[in-house]
């Protein structure tokens, strides 16, 4: 398997060029949701003011909306390739704009195209403007932190997030199951975009309703990590019994049809190589602090 | 289908397209559910010896596209003609040696699918043109508001057993009944542009892939529980999707035999019956090739 080949192998960084996206619609200003009502999707890609890591995905009347800046690249292999080998927690510099040196961090990545989300500091991120470019210092596709056991599967995470994130545990011995807490667990039939694309650089979209406070069902937070049962992403996403995918939430959720809060998969595998916590309420996932962008 | 409809007051358009090639790139291979590295054949082109009432598995093949695969060269005219065909719309062979052979479509799959007797198909090949007189979105059913028709000919509603019972409730006749484990890559597409791929049905993979689609064939009517494809493909629970199957074997993994959408709406909107032979072969397909 090409994790097991890998374990011993050091990582590599490259130096990726991303450019801050500008929405784009088609010629008809509406989608349709999932009762066939028209609506005009807003916060869909490009700069999204307002919106921060540990905002409830429910909370904006938005579109797929990301807390930070959408970095995209207009040649389209560059930008499958800055999708594929951008991974959570890789730190970004703003090379030119009004923001010229702010230090941003990837938080998430969106498929089909590609696009990369990265957080900034709010007052940074309002003095951005969509074509600024953005280096992104790209590490993490392949590798694995000590301590975690075969059978589980690594991506699209930057080795060193895991030393700021408490939420994940490797055993003591060093074999055993890695222990992360989550949000909530979601059965596999709610995965809906995102199924049978490669997980490198898709994320994948949970068709969740919002919160019904007399149900008392909880809400989700961006940042949050969320565990995917019989899902196996190791690489196109798909149906696999007895499998578990541990992803972090990047993205709010859509009133498109098969759409919602979607997930960037950083952890697959058998479910014995993983003890999900689910802690609800006291769940902190990924936040701006974690970061230093607070 | 004993029912009642707007199908007179539906028009037709006639459309063209062109038998599209596969398409490859240069790296050759895709990967399956164990990792594993192929390069098979199925998509695009004129794919042979698969017709509706076969097994939709067990093949060497990838996105196995039975028949004729069919595009507009022109971007905005393909959608047109993925978004306006239905299933069972009549085909018509323009060019090539197979000039005036008739057929008809089976599916959608980002390529209108088209079938033709195996003689017909054996003379077909990438680029000739073809004329698809497409008719049937639109079609609302007028004793069933709660109920979607998505890419459905008139004449196929009208071939199908069943109809609206005394209850109210719509009587569909189904070869299988799907899992919303199943539902893979298509999810969150358009109802009317390709289809909604099954996982499940990895003939000869491991058990833990299986969800007992192995068994289903092209061409068969089937259930799609808790989806809801009336404006979108999504998970809904308690809504019922009546499919037709148009593609089969994958290799992908996420991917697998399709459905082109057809009816969807409430559960509790539909009578289902299981019936083995609820296949276009019996209603439709048969008697086209019949009449050649």
């Amino acid at each position: 398997m090409t994790t097991r080949s890998l374990a011993s192998s050091r990582p590599v960084s490259v130096n990726l060029l991303g450019v801050v996206e500008h929405p784009v619609l088609g010629d008809g200003p509406y989608r349709i949701d999932q009762d066939g009502h028209p609506y005009l999707p807003v916060g869909d890609g490009g700069i999204v003011l307002g919106l921060q890591l540990g905002d409830s995905v429910f909370g904006r009347r938005a579109d797929h909306a990301a807390p930070g800046a959408c970095l995209v690249h207009p040649d389209p292999a560059s930008r499958h390739a800055l999708a594929i080998y951008s991974c959570i927690g890789n730190q970004v510099k703003v090379r030119t704009g009004h923001a010229a040196g702010a230090r941003g961090v990837v938080i998430g990545k969106r498929g089909e195209e590609g696009r990369v989300i990265a957080a900034f500091r709010p007052g940074e991120l309002a003095a951005m403007r969509p074509s600024d470019e953005v280096s992104v210092r790209a590490s993490g596709q392949g590798c694995r932190p000590a301590g975690f056991p075969p059978d589980l599967t690594v991506l699209n995470i930057d080795p060193g997030l895991f030393d700021v994130l408490p939420t994940v545990r490797p055993s003591a011995s060093g074999d055993g199951p890695v222990s992360v807490g989550v949000r909530c667990s979601v059965p596999s039939k709610l995965v809906g975009n995102g199924l049978g694309r490669p997980a490198v650089s898709w994320d994948l979209d949970l068709q969740l309703p919002p919160p019904e406070p007399a149900s008392g069902s909880g809400d989700i937070l961006l940042g949050d990590f969320v565990a995917v049962t019989d899902i196996d992403a190791r690489f196109n996403v798909g149906y696999r019994q007895g499998w578990l995918t541990v992803g972090i939430v990047v993205h709010g959720s859509s009133p498109l049809p098969g759409h919602g809060p979607g997930i960037t998969p950083i952890l697959t595998g058998p479910a014995r190589v993983l003890d999900i916590r689910q802690e609800a309420a006291s769940h902190v996932g990924l936040t701006a602090p974690m970061l230093k962008l607070q | 289908m004993k029912i009642s409809s707007n199908a007179d007051r539906l028009v037709s358009q006639v459309l063209t397209g062109e038998v599209w090639p596969a398409l490859a790139d240069s790296r050759a291979y895709r990967v399956g559910p164990d990792g594993q590295p192929f390069a098979l054949p199925g998509m695009g082109g004129v794919t042979l010896g698969v017709h509706c009432g076969d097994p939709a598995t067990g093949y060497a093949s990838d996105h196995l596209e039975p028949g004729a695969s069919v595009r507009h060269r022109d971007p905005a005219a393909n959608m047109a003609l993925q978004f306006l065909t239905c299933v069972g719309n009549p085909v018509r062979v323009e060019t090539g040696p197979a000039a005036g052979a008739a057929g008809h479509v089976i599916g959608q799959h980002a390529y209108v699918l088209a079938d033709f007797p195996e003689s017909v198909l054996a003379g077909l090949t990438t680029g000739d043109a073809v004329t698809i007189t497409a008719c049937g979105q639109g079609l609302a059913l007028s004793e069933h508001d709660a109920i979607v028709v998505k890419n459905c000919a008139p004449g196929l509603l009208e071939r199908m057993p069943g109809g609206t019972r005394p209850d109210g409730r719509l009587e569909v006749r189904v070869a299988a009944r799907v899992p919303a484990e199943a539902i893979g890559a298509g999810v969150g597409m358009s109802s009317e542009y390709a289809n909604t791929d099954l996982m499940g049905a990895y003939a000869g993979l491991g058990d833990d892939l299986s969800l007992g689609l192995e068994g289903i064939r092209i061409g068969d009517i089937v259930a799609l529980a808790d989806a809801d494809h009336r404006y979108g493909r999504a998970y809904r629970d308690g809504y019922l999707t009546i499919g037709v199957i148009c593609t089969g074997q994958c290799m992908l993994f996420g991917h697998g035999p399709g459905p082109s959408s057809l009816l969807s709406g409430p559960a509790d909107a539909f009578h289902l019956v299981d019936d083995p032979a609820a296949n276009l072969s019996r209603w439709y397909h048969e008697e086209l090739e019949t009449a050649q």
